[in-house]
């Protein structure tokens, strides 16, 4: 089944200006590949080229000076799976990645490729929104940006000339908690409605706190209201009060899955869910 | 334009159209031990190993992996030399249909790569990706236990 049939070229640039030169010259015609699953899944018959960012060494994942990096073309697998996530949050990061998609998908899915395509139901972006990511692309020179701005922004139009190079968060100390829940009607399925959690709890007290939520069925965002709702609150209280204020302040609707109200208590569910699991 | 990959542990080139998917390349070569069917990545019949990661060779560009090492079922064993994975699910009956059978044993293998003491949780990870519409699943948890037993009697 030929899905991509006006291909007509293949590149395979050593270098980012070498790649962003091509992208520039093809145009619209030209598509940048990391994985390639959106490509083969929802093929764009309008691609002619193919620009593969396998040769560019952005398969990497470190730390330095407190700040972790991935590379746009490791996988979801790779991180899973790598020794600096698993030492993150008591390996509920790594948990949370590896319970995406399918086995056969987590090593196709990149980190690069999530961010680009933003796909409502990604979650990936909800956990970057969470973890106060930054994503750094180069157009020719190198720009870093939040990640909630890059998406506020026209991020697509910026991807027409430009290469996200990686994703990049701060090493957060034990004393912050991360979590994450997903509503799926199976284990593969798509997410139906997902919610990351980022706190820093100190003395029982929630001192800072980040919560996004995606599949609303729109694409993910932060919930700055509940965050707001929630900073300085004392675990305890919040625990009892979150489900409530989450799930008449959510900005969620319906759709053919699922009804605004099934959105609406998942997200107070999952609100409680996780601030409870801070506390253990 | 022309691809070269190592499949099973031979070379190959192959002329290719550049906007093929892996599937269609290998089935197209006479590869026609990996089983086509949902084009979306979803069912995981098609799975192969890339360089012994397992994928889904239908959402996998042809030309992007030009140089891979490519592992088919037929790879890890045959009728007179079967993988102990492969003896397995024909002796515990985790073979019915058979369609989604090659993927999930390749699926297996690089699991027992990766872990040759996987718990039944990790097994079940390790396929969730390749759906099987007869077996109800336990069989195969079954056969790819009663596999490291295999592997670990050296038969």
């Amino acid at each position: 089944m030929l899905k991509l049939k006006n291909v007509e070229e293949c590149f395979y640039p050593k270098t980012l200006e070498e790649a962003i030169a091509i992208l520039r010259e093809k145009g619209d015609k030209a598509k940048v590949v990391g994985g390639g699953l959106h490509l083969t899944v929802f093929p764009n018959p309008q691609v002619e080229y193919f620009i593969f960012l396998d040769n560019l060494g952005l398969n990497y994942i470190r730390e330095e000076n407190g700040t972790v990096s991935i590379g746009a073309t490791v996988t979801i697998n790779n991180a899973a799976k790598s020794d600096l996530i698993k030492g993150l949050f008591s390996g509920n990061l790594s948990s949370a990645l590896s319970l995406i998609a399918s086995e056969l998908l987590r090593n196709q899915i990149t980190f690069g490729g999530s961010v680009a395509q933003r796909e409502p139901y990604s979650d990936i972006s909800t956990i970057l929104l969470a973890l106060d990511a930054e994503v750094v692309y180069f157009d020719g020179s190198e720009h870093t940006e939040k990640i909630d701005e890059f998406f506020e922004t026209d991020f697509r139009a910026k991807l027409k000339d430009a290469i996200i190079k990686e994703v990049r968060f701060k090493k957060f100390d034990s004393s912050y908690k991360f979590g994450m829940e997903r509503h799926v009607r199976n284990a593969t399925d798509i997410t139906l409605l997902n919610m990351a959690m980022l706190a820093q709890i100190e003395e029982n007290k929630i001192k800072d706190i980040i919560v996004s939520y995606g599949s609303r069925p729109m694409p993910a965002i932060r919930f700055k209201a509940l965050e707001d709702f929630l900073k300085g609150k004392d675990l305890n209280e919040a625990v009892k009060e979150v489900y409530n204020f989450a799930k008449e302040n959510a900005d969620v609707k319906g759709d053919i899955r699922r009804d605004e109200q099934y959105r609406r208590e998942l997200t107070g569910v999952f609100a409680k869910r996780l601030l409870e699991s801070f506390g253990r | 334009m022309k691809v070269h990959y190592k499949i099973n542990g031979k070379d190959y080139e192959f002329d290719i159209h550049p906007g093929k998917v892996l599937l269609d390349v290998l089935r197209e070569n006479g590869f026609t031990e990996v089983k086509g069917n949902c084009y979306m990545g979803t069912c995981g019949a098609c799975t192969v190993l890339i360089n012994g990661t397992p994928k889904t060779s239908c959402t996998v560009l042809a030309a992007q992996i030009n140089g891979a090492e490519i592992t088919t079922v037929k790879g890890l064993g045959d009728i007179l030399n079967p993988h102990p994975l492969q003896k397995a699910f024909v002796e515990k009956g985790a073979v019915q249909c058979g369609y989604c059978t090659p993927g999930t044993i390749l699926a297996a293998y690089a699991l027992l790569k990766e872990n040759p003491n996987p718990t039944d949780e990790d097994i079940k990870k390790a396929i969730d990706g390749n759906l099987c519409r007869c077996t109800g699943y336990v069989q195969q948890v079954e056969a790819i236990k009663y596999a490291i037993t295999l592997l670990k009697e050296g038969k």
